[in-house]
């Protein structure tokens, strides 16, 4: 067993993903309270709101957090919270462009400007993140598409991390640490992730620092429960099951070989 | 002039002052400082932005190299690579709706980024069957810990028992709490260290260490 | 779509057959549209956050770009000693804005958070803090190298090594749900653009 090809497990892996897209499982999502936190925080927002959706995570995690993105805003739009977008990955204009085409209500229902602000791209990594917590405008002088910001009546209210009221980080990485940091520590600010599966190693700033966080494509599939209004992240769900039983399945088999093998030996 | 101008001391001087005066700012009220510290992080920040080329530049003159070279089974990409970049670059800094570069941006681009990172799910699964043997006590722990967040993530594992996701709830916000919370707290230790020898001089990596 | 489709595939042609020109080919265009993205972006970038400042009149905007500008001399050996200046600058400001931001956060903010009572004190509740507190403690003795893991120490560093094990368990669960959901992704494109699953 040991001597298969690598590309006969390539070659499996990749046809039983096929499977649970064909023949769907429909198992049952229990909705976890890292989730639940965010769910509800934004139920007590409203119109007078702003939150801040920051995009650190690039299209290649698209699979992963688009779910839980797409969720979010819907449930944003829905409570009618002023949003205001800014990110530090160069293609995250892709990213802007799915979710508004995702949740059009960003176009019919808001107004550009007054409801909701694309910002753009930035450089500098932590070095924003910490200038952002001060002073935005220092930093920012016009929008994604070249409005200067004195134009822009939603970004007259928001000078510095305090006029924030909930920070969503959209990440891949370490940018949570940055706005833990210097948004929640420094100036109080409630920080929430929609993140990576991976992102788990931030889970000792919660609740304490971190209020929420949606875990890869089941914090998606969560979220999408939780609004009522299934999508990507729950038809992605049954990929999951099937995949993490074959791999749970070949580790207990690998294992099992292993242990003949030494008995074999002695 | 260029020669004190050469001078390591003038570099870790401006390491030095850029570092003490951000952290300065944070513990003491000074405005002035607070104004100086704006804009010295305003500036690193379009440095930054600008940095960005610099990568660019490298990869360019690597595969400029490879067709100069002709290097065998490489130049003739390296001749795609840098011909579809200029290409792309003059229209997208002219139009970036213009037909070739917004097709190349949604098409291209997002399938290639998102396939190249799904390449290591193969990875990954060629790693759980060859790799995660339960040889001693910690490889079993590991093993044991990832297979209960597996059967806690995958709605499967309520199916086949009810306690899975209890047991891998407990893992992921209590059991691996103290091992992550330890490894977030020495990283830190670690950063503070490497960054208060950077700001007194004594590590000269990012600068290149010489004269 | 059938351009990423065929994309894909050529990718995929290297594992699950072998190096391919496909692949190469596939490499190379993702490498291109990368290096022309992130242009363009900067270029935008520079153009609303600096380039507009000094349109306006404030030409203070001007120094870092050409503090930036200076980074291009890092190639040339001559002249590379120019480039150390806007390094020292980023990594200055970096570090000092690094270093302000770990203590509270990931040291002081990680002690409290171990030693903090539950608030709803049942058994479990107990547990489960006795149970992190001693991995933290248990863990972080496991780090400390200049004393030597015998004795006294031996049994609270074998304690860490194995709270770490749980930890990095964990860890490696959720990477293969990362790189699942990646690989699922891609699955489910495919099987859009073939018509074999409807477009939502």
């Amino acid at each position: 067993m040991a001597e298969v090809d690598r590309r006969v497990l390539y070659w499996g892996i990749f046809l039983v993903l096929v499977v649970p897209y064909l023949q769907p499982l429909g198992l049952p999502i229990t909705v976890q309270e890292t989730t639940k936190t965010l769910y509800d925080k934004i139920e007590t927002m409203g119109p007078k709101n702003i939150a801040l959706f920051s995009i650190a995570g690039g299209v290649s995690a698209w699979a992963e957090i688009q779910p839980s993105m797409v969720a979010v805003m819907r449930h944003l739009v829905r409570r009618e919270v002023k949003v205001v977008i800014w990110g530090f990955f160069t293609d995250q204009d892709l990213t802007v462009d799915m979710v508004v085409v995702s949740v059009p209500e960003l176009t019919t229902k808001y107004k550009y400007g007054e409801d909701w602000v694309y910002m753009g791209y930035l450089a500098g990594g932590e070095t924003a993140v910490a200038q952002l917590a001060s002073d935005v405008h220092a930093v920012f002088k016009a929008d994604k598409y070249g409005t200067p910001i004195e134009k822009l009546s939603l970004m007259q209210r928001v000078k510095s991390a305090k006029d924030i009221d909930l920070v969503l980080t959209i990440d891949t990485g370490s940018y949570i640490g940055y706005y833990i940091r210097h948004w929640n520590v420094g100036k109080g600010t409630p920080v929430a992730e929609i993140g990576i599966a991976m992102q788990t190693e931030w889970l000792p700033y919660y609740p304490a620092n971190l209020m929420a966080i949606l875990i890869g494509v089941r914090g998606g599939a969560e979220y999408e429960k939780l609004i009522g209004r299934l999508g990507d992240g729950t038809v992605r769900m049954d990929a999951i099951s099937v995949s993490h039983l074959v791999v749970i399945i070949v580790i207990i088999l690998a294992n099992l070989g292993y242990v003949m093998t030494r008995r074999e030996k002695k | 002039m260029s020669n004190i101008l050469r001078k390591r001391e003038m570099i870790l001087f401006i390491t030095g002052l850029a570092g003490g005066m951000m952290m300065f700012e944070y513990f003491f009220a000074v405005p002035a400082v607070a104004t100086a510290s704006t804009i010295v992080r305003n500036w690193a920040i379009i440095i930054s932005t600008l940095a960005l080329g610099l990568g660019i530049l490298n990869a360019v003159r690597l595969h400029s190299g490879h067709i100069r070279k002709r290097t065998k089974s490489q130049w003739i990409f390296s001749v795609w690579l840098l011909g579809y970049f200029v290409v792309l670059t003059v229209i997208g800094l002219w139009n970036t709706k213009f037909i070739v570069y917004d097709w190349s941006f949604k098409y291209v681009y997002t399938s290639l980024s998102s396939t190249f990172y799904a390449l290591t799910g193969f990875y990954i699964f060629s790693a759980a069957y060859r790799a995660f043997r339960a040889r001693s006590i910690e490889a079993t722990i590991l093993i044991v810990s990832g297979v209960l967040i597996l059967l806690r993530n995958a709605p499967i594992g309520e199916a086949i028992w009810k306690g899975f996701p209890i047991l891998g709830e407990w893992v992921l916000m209590v059991g691996q709490l103290g091992g992550m919370r330890t490894l977030t707290f020495v990283a830190a230790v670690g950063l503070i260290v490497f960054g208060i020898r950077t700001l007194l001089g004594l590590e000269r990596g990012y600068y290149g260490g010489v004269e | 779509m059938w351009t990423s489709m065929l994309l894909t595939l050529a990718t995929y042609s290297y594992v699950l057959y072998k190096d391919t020109a496909a692949f190469r080919f596939a490499e190379h265009s993702f490498m291109a549209t990368t290096f022309a993205v992130a242009v363009v972006v900067a270029y935008q970038t520079l153009v609303s956050n600096a380039f507009l400042p000094i349109a306006k009149g404030d030409f203070s905007y001007i120094i870092p770009i050409v503090l930036g500008l200076l980074l291009y001399t890092l190639p040339f050996k001559r002249v590379r000693w120019v480039s150390r200046y806007p390094l020292a600058i980023i990594v200055g400001v970096g570090t000092g804005i690094a270093i302000r931001g770990a203590v509270h956060a990931q040291m002081v903010g990680q002690v409290l958070a171990a030693i903090t009572l539950p608030k709803t004190p049942t058994p479990m509740d107990w547990f489960n803090f006795f149970f992190s507190l001693i991995a933290f403690l248990t863990s972080t003795s496991y780090f400390v190298f200049t004393k030597e893991h015998k004795g006294l120490f031996k049994i609270p560093t074998q304690i860490g090594r194995y709270m770490l094990m749980l930890a990095l368990g964990s860890y490696f669960g959720n990477t293969i749900l990362f790189r699942m959901a990646m690989l699922s992704g891609r699955v489910e494109e495919l099987l859009k653009v073939f018509g074999i699953i409807p477009w939502r």
